[in-house]
């Protein structure tokens, strides 16, 4: 690269330069030495406790990492598709219009606390669905379901009437049938649930399966965390597709492709290692949540695959018990070593995403070429 | 029915004494003023927040501040020398006495302040009424140290007439590193383990509301946290009596998981308080002190415990 020959400097100004490069060079050092020290301040008090090697703090640990492993495999099993379906659709099929509105309110999701959407799901969610289970399960399965439909009913309309119905806006007119479909499936499912199970589904869980429901379980935390975990997501992989040079898209489409096959052949390819590091951020996030996985789950240590039980991860147990733990004692160790694998787990993710998007802006630099 | 706790104190005129002494003008003094800190348990921070209020009204020159943390950070607190006055919802241990006399070289005076007592509660509608000790360690704890035959898990078991509510108990309680938790593995678990799928929760009021919004749902948390959406629990002695908790039982120990709050204060032998300090502690041992704990939820002390620090 060459530098564009600049105006003669002033003495002053060279010497403002040297300062202000010099500052930000010591931040970004002292932010690097920061990040550094808590990895050694970790490593440090927990020696202890690695020094003895004992079993027990695998015993206790091991619980919590796999209630962090399954809260937020629940969170990306909830947040994915939405977040990637919302990308797909904003990024490359909806009208620009309406995108530049839309983006921006989506992104706006993110500034929602982690605190209120807790409380929201462990007050008012958590409850609802015990009560509602089978209502709720059905909204799972139903809308999805009604998306698709709606897409087979849009292709049997007549051309006259799909100009009422941009594709471009889908957004914007799917809402009322949706909120319709919800409406139905919230009216029908405790009638269907009467007649052909004959009994509440919880206690039919529990009496046909021997399953547990806990109020506060992995469904929930799925739901709340996903529910932050979404725009964020969505920010990056929007990002990505939409950073696909037009150029590729039109000229896939012009050689005959379908909308579905330049979006499967050209669009998802290229933007892949965007949309890879956008789920490895949305993980790093959802392993990290504190507040949501505290109050939305139930902080019962277990190891269990049924998603009607709770959970407890490793940074509500953190968030829960450090302040009450009397430093030196063995909880104290053992939260510290929580913090370090948490620590160590987060740091991995979050440097793989940015790597491989580091990556993908040199493709995308180099002119689109494979 | 009063009894007499300790036969060794001469407790009815003694206390009457103390009332009358405590009573008497001994604020209308010289003005006191200065800074109090306290640092401890949070069970207690609503009562110390009273009594610093009330302490500020007498004596407007005080300025009560207390610093909520747990009952485990109280005696690191003393030790370190950051507070004088550390409240606790549990006893000190021998280490943390250990830790509080080699730094100082004496012990701690131990004052009790109030009383308080943990409750197991249920659903407001749930139909239980009362448990054995044994039962309620069989459903809690995966040990059974109290002598419970078989654990119990579901409704069915402990209401066989009833089909309502049915399935799983879900258990609800404190956080690991709380003195509650600590206490209700001690006093009703007879030292044994809790279940590993008792949800748990930072706060005494979170368990309550936890409770109150599901009927299959059991729980334990202190007395002072009780709401009209939970029901308590009364509690089976060996001798086949129901004991409900209430303020009687409470307060004569009689309900079999009440216990004591106390105040350490850190002081030599001879050494004089500081006045603000004093005032506060002759006003928790008052009778304006005593109707404090009453008004914050806890249960006032027997009247021939409360003792003056001389």
């Amino acid at each position: 690269m060459t530098r564009p020959a600049l105006p003669a400097r002033t003495p002053w100004r060279q010497l403002q330069d040297r300062i202000a490069t010099g500052l930000i060079t010591a931040a970004g050092i002292g932010v690097l030495l920061a990040i550094l020290a808590i990895g050694v301040f970790l490593f440090w008090e927990t020696l202890p406790l690695l020094t003895r090697f004992e079993t027990l703090s695998l015993e206790r640990l091991s619980p919590l990492a796999w209630g962090t492993l399954k809260a937020a495999i629940a969170a990306l099993v909830v947040a994915l598709p939405l977040a990637l379906g919302g990308a797909i659709y904003s990024a490359l099929f909806m009208s620009e219009r309406l995108r530049a509105r839309i983006k921006p309110i989506l992104e706006l999701m993110e500034a929602v606390p982690g605190v209120v959407v807790g409380f929201v799901a462990g007050l008012v969610l958590a409850p609802w669905v015990e009560r509602h289970l089978a209502s709720a399960l059905a909204l799972v399965v139903w809308l999805p379901l009604c998306a698709v439909l709606a897409g087979l009913l849009w292709h049997a309309t007549p051309a006259r009437l799909r100009g009422w119905l941009p594709l471009g806006r889908a957004g914007l007119w799917l809402l009322p049938w949706m909120a319709a479909m919800a409406v139905l499936a919230l009216w029908a499912a405790p009638m269907i649930e009467q007649r052909w199970l004959g009994d509440d589904l919880v206690t039919l869980l529990d009496r046909r399966f021997g399953l547990d429901y806990t109020t506060r379980n992995t469904l929930i935390v799925g739901l709340a965390m996903g529910f932050a975990v979404i725009p964020g997501v969505y920010s990056l992989a929007e990002d990505a597709l939409h950073d696909v040079p037009r150029s590729l898209m039109e000229g896939a489409q012009a050689l005959g492709a379908s909308r579905w096959q330049a979006l499967w052949k050209v669009a998802l390819p290229m933007a892949g290692p965007g949309i890879f590091s956008a789920a490895m951020i949305g993980a790093g996030r959802a392993v990290g949540e504190t507040m949501i996985v505290l109050m939305a789950s139930s902080n019962a240590a277990l190891i269990s695959l049924s998603p009607f039980e709770g959970l407890r991860s490793f940074s509500a147990a953190i968030a829960i018990e450090l302040p009450e733990a009397p430093p030196g004692g063995l909880t104290y160790h053992l939260l510290i070593l929580a913090a370090l694998v948490l620590f160590l787990f987060t740091f991995l993710v979050n440097t793989l995403a940015e790597t491989v998007r580091q990556r993908l802006r040199r493709r995308y630099r180099s002119g689109g070429g494979r | 029915m009063k009894r007499c706790i300790r036969p060794d104190r001469p407790c009815a005129h003694l206390a009457l004494w103390l009332l009358l002494w405590l009573a008497a003008p001994a604020w209308a003094a010289a003005p006191v003023s200065g800074t109090l800190g306290a640092t401890g348990s949070d069970t207690m921070a609503s009562l110390v927040l009273r009594w610093g209020e009330a302490l500020t009204a007498r004596h407007p020159g005080i300025n009560v501040q207390f610093q909520a943390g747990g009952s485990s950070i109280a005696p690191s607190a003393l030790v370190a020398g950051t507070t004088r006055l550390a409240p606790m919802s549990r006893p000190m241990s021998p280490e943390e006495r250990e830790q509080f006399q080699r730094r100082y070289g004496y012990a701690p005076v131990e004052l009790r302040v109030a009383r308080d007592a943990l409750v197991v509660v249920v659903h407001r509608h749930n139909p239980l009424k009362a448990l054995t000790l044994s039962t309620l360690d069989a459903i809690f704890s995966t040990t059974r140290a109290c002598g419970a035959p078989a654990p119990v898990s579901r409704w069915e078991e402990l209401l066989p007439t009833g089909d309502w509510p049915y399935g799983r108990i879900a258990l609800h309680g404190r956080n690991l590193a709380s003195g509650t938790h600590d206490l209700f593995r001690q006093r009703a678990l007879c030292g044994g383990h809790f279940r590993d799928d008792i949800s748990e929760y930072p706060g005494s009021a979170a368990v309550v509301a936890a409770v109150g919004e599901s009927p299959r749902a059991m729980g334990y948390t202190g007395y002072h946290h009780l709401t009209p959406m939970v029901q308590p629990l009364g509690l089976i002695d060996a001798a086949g009596e129901t004991i409900m908790p209430t303020p009687e039982t409470i307060q004569n120990g009689e309900y079999p998981l009440s216990r004591y709050l106390y105040l350490y204060v850190n002081v030599a032998p001879g050494e004089a308080l500081p006045p603000a300090e004093r005032a506060f502690i002759e006003l928790i041992m008052s009778e304006q002190g005593q109707r404090i704990v009453r008004a914050a939820g806890f249960v006032p002390l027997p009247a021939d415990e409360l003792e003056p620090l001389s």
